[in-house]
């Protein structure tokens, strides 16, 4: 079996730690491998190299360690365990000023902060009976009752009072109208006839007012108006001038047309049948 | 990576890390102060920045001197810090994913030689040429590392620059050993790639070991 040195047998046989036999083996091994020599050789020359450093002069500084091993602070977590401490002791004095209270019942646990307040439970059982209740409403009715029917009095002595003084009022409202009567009925004839005469002569020359004033609106409107279908009139005849001439002018276009193709046709027919006789005899 | 014996002695001491486990402050201190380079040299080249790899590095110490009690196995304390600063790297590193700065690092630099620093300096004492190339070659290879992947620039910069072994690479990042290497070789393969590109080869790296 060929032998492969590891990297151990390398170092040992560098080191000089390897028995006879493996120095043996080894050497043997690097005369056949010429590769593996020189790797040797760069080894040891490696070794040789590391030899130039050398080590650097230093004094010992004086150490002054004190002999505190029982110190409750060289404990390895004393600090650990007083922090946690600490922090605990602050929690502790939070809750008691902020009056934390924690509890726990059927419906699970309750955190909360200040005074607690003990509600009591509420009885579940009726105090009282149907009939006492029955009485209680019966006695709530009648006392409704009597308040109503109280109410009910006083409103209505009230309305008797306004019904009367209402009555006094009318009754001397009526004394002054018998009295404006008679005054009417004691005016007489020539009073009246008087009377009509000059509201007549009211009303005729306030009527004769109204109609000047009218008809001098109605002038002044008809005026307009008769104005207006004057211009409407000679507006209506020029135009029928302007529609007159233009179909005039047509006319005349179109009589001048005719003559002129008439001329036309009567050339063309003259300058055909030139010499010829026409089938009915006429010469041209 | 190169540390005195006695302080890679002092990190793997186990009861220094008892004490500091136990809440020995002085103890802790020593750790911080044993540990901080590399974990800030981790996410230096993490980070390329000098900023965040020092407030990743603050932050991985202050976590692990709080955490250091909880620490259950003292053995494997250093893939458990390497595990801090992987962590705070990503969170890290997804918080800035969309920022952009300059590092103050680029702006001045201590070994420059503007920089009121420079003499201090060992630079300014090898030969130029040689100091100027091998910058050069850094300044590529950190960059090329900022190129790959996060996941293959973890495990090498842990394996190449933090020496750690593959058991450990495997714990921090919670995966198998062979997931690592497999990670591992790819990530060289990147970089080689990479510096290939820039056109960083044999003939123009004329680097001496």
């Amino acid at each position: 079996m060929k032998y492969n040195p590891t990297e151990a047998d390398w170092i040992d046989y560098l080191y000089g730690n390897m028995s006879s036999e493996q120095v043996m083996r080894f050497e043997a091994y690097l005369i056949e491998n010429p590769e593996a020599q020189k790797k040797l050789e760069s080894l040891q020359e490696m070794r040789k190299w590391m030899t130039s450093v050398e080590d650097k002069e230093v004094i010992a500084p004086p150490l002054f360690i004190t002999n505190a091993q029982n110190s409750f602070w060289q404990f390895p977590y004393a600090k650990t365990i007083l922090s946690i401490a600490a922090s605990l002791l602050i929690i502790i004095i939070a809750g008691w000023l902020t009056n934390f209270h924690i509890q726990t019942d059927g419906n699970g646990i309750r955190f909360a902060f200040g005074e607690e307040k003990i509600i009591e439970p509420v009885d579940a059982k009726p105090n009282l009976t149907n009939e006492e209740v029955q009485v209680l409403i019966n006695q709530s009715i009648a006392s409704n009752a009597t308040a109503l029917e109280q109410k009910w009095m006083q409103q209505q002595e009230e309305l008797k009072k306004s019904v009367n003084k209402n009555l006094a009022r009318t009754a001397s409202n009526n004394e002054k109208f018998d009295l404006l009567v008679q005054q009417v009925a004691s005016a007489s004839q020539t009073q009246v006839q008087a009377y009509m005469a000059s509201m007549q002569q009211q009303n005729l020359k306030s009527m004769q007012e109204y109609l000047t004033l009218t008809s001098n609106d109605q002038k002044a409107y008809i005026e307009g108006l008769l104005v207006d279908f004057a211009k409407y009139l000679q507006q209506q005849r020029n135009d029928d001038l302007r529609l007159l001439q233009a179909k005039i002018t047509d006319v005349e276009q179109t009589n001048n047309q005719f003559k002129a193709e008439t001329e036309q046709i009567l050339t063309s027919l003259i300058s055909n049948n030139n010499g010829r006789t026409l089938p009915t005899g006429i010469r041209n | 990576m190169a540390e005195t014996l006695l302080d890679i002695a002092m990190m793997h001491a186990d009861t220094l890390i008892l004490r500091a486990k136990q809440g020995d402050q002085h103890a802790q201190g020593r750790l911080v102060q044993l540990w901080y380079k590399r974990i800030y040299n981790f996410c230096f080249k993490f980070f390329q920045d000098h900023d965040l790899a020092m407030e990743v590095t603050q932050k991985t110490f202050i976590a692990m001197c709080k955490s250091l009690p909880a620490l259950q196995d003292v053995l494997r304390f250093k893939s458990w810090l390497y595990t801090i600063a992987v962590n705070y790297c990503r969170e890290e590193a997804r918080k800035t994913k969309n920022k952009k700065a300059v590092s103050f690092d680029l702006v001045v630099n201590p070994e420059s030689e503007q920089s009121p620093n420079w003499e201090g300096t060992n630079v300014r004492h090898d030969n130029p040429e040689k100091v100027y190339q091998s910058r050069e070659l850094s300044d590529i290879l950190q960059q090329a590392l900022c190129m790959i992947s996060a996941e293959q620039r973890e495990v090498v910069i842990m394996k190449e620059y933090e020496g750690m072994k593959f058991r450990e690479i495997a714990e921090v990042l919670n995966i198998s050993e062979n997931t690592v290497k497999s990670r591992l070789y790819y990530g060289l393969e990147a970089l080689k790639k990479i510096l290939t590109g820039k056109n960083i080869n044999k003939e123009t790296v004329h680097y001496e070991i």
